[in-house]
């Protein structure tokens, strides 16, 4: 019966060391990039040869990179109002007014999710000639991107509906107030929450979608992922972790814009 | 029976009915979600398999008539069928390692009272979060012949030569791994979170050891997210792009590289599809041949 508490306290201490490695190795990639990009020195070389934002320099005067960031973040601001909108309002019929079919409509709409983007990315392409719709204009690439972001905003709104009481808006209905009424003076700010949480996460998503952008994009038209990644097949130098390191801030920004509104822990996943 | 039925358990039916006009009203906001995945993801999921149908053509995306040669070619060239079993045989490497290291920081992050769980979770999230250009491209920099690895490891004399540690299986998986890896922990963190500590404590105190506490509680309780993890993550790993393109060079080809490849560079549509198809077959056959094993071992383990 008696435990050993020196071993246990030796297996409590391994234990530690092994998970703080895996941070580590979840964190290095990321590190290195912002490191590099503040390199002083010609080439990605580490340790780097003092600092210096004069890459970021070269990035702002780097006429491709900053059109692909410009069209990155249009098609993340237009995916993200469509799916947003799409994603309430399928939320609030799927938690409060679906009956017999509440979890297959779950289902339907996290089915995004479920199947490898990729193959979602071609059969749309695949689609978009068939119908004639095509991809000249950004029509395609937008669908693309809300049927991805979808999923995430659906089930942030659902979680935090479903733990709203549906009563506090039958009150305001019996009270007199109309559907609508009700809906944007009761339940919106209730599940204000889940709404931000599910509209950013949904922007950052969209800003960094490749698949979807690789078989998609209209012609002459590319975004910030495609460009790296173009730009990557023949230069290797510190712009391009300029530009990931601009990418990765703004992934940051979101993160601190949600842990300081909601919480992170409430950030829902699948 | 009607639209008064509750989402939330607590609540009691309310007395009154609500008039079954409001929710039929209400159907109006489930329409734009319907039109949307009806539109554009079920009809073209139901039009690439015609697609694969399709005799390739030169000059056009595909040709008239109907055969079933693009398959044929796929299953018996044996070339075609090598990646297709490299491809699997990365996801099959990726799973068990994402599942070796992501378990503890699941139960790690789901059991932590230190006021830096937050911050953890942010950085299990932060992966996921920043685009998978960009961490592949964080891991040619550690990796590549030159890399901050290599440089490293010469510089403390460690190794005289770099090693190739990229254009490989090696450096794939690696990538593969840490791009995956939050679509492990995440869904095990929110099991791991549901079992009640007491139960452990529990346990312990009637003279469990720790293993025993883990393999006979911990563990079959957690199987739910263990499971939901692996076949995410074996999923995400059949059908990457980026990581095997990016890290993997000329040496690694998976069927996702050859079906892009097929689209954009051949513009041979049909070929394409049916690679796809077949890549997605065999993604689901092992998952529906995992879900029945791994039933069977939970009903063993309990």
């Amino acid at each position: 019966m008696k435990r050993n508490p020196m071993g246990s306290r030796v297996a409590d201490g391994l234990g530690l060391a092994y998970v703080g490695a895996v941070y580590v190795f979840l964190l290095l990639p990321i590190v290195i990039i912002v490191l590099m990009s503040l390199n002083a020195g010609e080439f990605l070389t580490f340790p780097p040869q003092g600092i210096s934002l004069r890459w970021f320099g070269t990035l702002f005067a780097n006429e491709a990179f900053m059109r692909a960031i410009g069209t990155s973040l249009k098609i993340a601001a237009i995916a993200t109002v469509c799916s947003t909108v799409i994603g309430v309002t399928g939320a609030l019929y799927v938690v409060r007014y679906s009956t017999r079919f509440r979890e297959g409509l779950r289902m339907l709409l996290m089915l995004p999710l479920m199947l490898p983007e990729i193959l979602t990315a071609i059969a749309l392409l695949f689609f978009l000639y068939a119908s004639g719709i095509g991809t000249k204009t950004m029509f395609g690439l937008v669908i693309g991107h809300v049927l991805v972001t979808l999923p995430y905003v659906f089930t942030n709104v659902a979680s935090t509906l479903y733990n709203q009481d549906a009563s506090l808006e039958q009150a305001a209905r019996s009270l007199g107030a109309s559907p609508l009424r009700a809906f944007v003076r009761v339940t919106l700010p209730l599940i204000k929450s889940g709404i931000i949480t599910g509209a950013l996460f949904a922007f950052v998503i969209s800003f960094d979608l490749f698949n979807m952008s690789l078989l998609l994009k209209g012609i002459g038209m590319t975004t910030l992922p495609l460009q790296l990644f173009d730009y990557l097949r023949w230069d290797f130098d510190p712009t391009a972790a300029a530009v990931s390191t601009v990418s990765i801030l703004l992934t940051l920004a979101v993160v601190i814009v949600i842990d300081r509104t909601v919480g992170l822990r409430s950030l829902r996943f699948g | 029976m009607s639209a008064a039925v509750m989402p939330v358990p607590g609540s009691v039916a309310a007395p009154q009915r609500r008039p079954q006009p409001l929710s039929r009203r209400a159907f109006w906001l489930i329409v734009p979600a319907l039109l949307l995945i009806g539109v554009f993801l079920v009809l073209p999921y139901l039009n690439i398999v015609s697609m694969s149908l399709r005799p390739p053509a030169v000059g056009a995306p595909y040709g008239q008539g109907f055969t079933l040669g693009n398959y044929a070619t796929q299953l018996t060239d044996s070339y075609l069928l090598g990646v297709l079993g490299d491809t699997l045989l990365l996801g099959l490497t990726t799973v068990p390692i994402c599942l070796l290291l992501g378990y503890p920081v699941a139960f790690h992050l789901a059991r932590t009272k230190s006021r830096w769980g937050s911050l953890l979770y942010v950085l299990v999230l932060s992966p996921l979060l920043v685009g998978v250009v960009v961490r592949s491209f964080g891991w040619l920099i550690l990796l590549s012949g030159n890399g901050v690895i290599n440089r490293t490891l010469i510089d403390i004399g460690l190794i005289e030569t770099g090693l190739q540690l990229m254009n490989n299986r090696l450096g794939v998986t690696i990538a593969l791994v840490h791009v995956f890896l939050p679509f492990m922990i995440l869904p095990l963190v929110g099991v791991i979170q549901a079992i009640d500590p007491t139960l452990e404590q529990a346990a312990r105190s009637l003279g469990a050891s720790r293993l025993k506490v883990f393999w006979r509680l911990i563990l079959p309780l957690s199987w739910p997210g263990i499971q939901a993890g692996t076949i995410l993550v074996f999923v995400l790993t059949l059908s990457a792009y980026v990581t095997p393109v990016m890290l993997g060079g000329a040496q690694v080809k998976t069927m996702s590289v050859l079906v892009v490849q097929n689209l954009i560079d051949n513009f041979q549509w049909p070929v394409g599809a049916a690679q796809a198809l077949v890549l997605a077959f065999c993604g689901m056959a092992a998952v529906f041949v995992y879900a029945r094993i791994s039933g069977l071992f939970t009903k063993g383990i309990q």
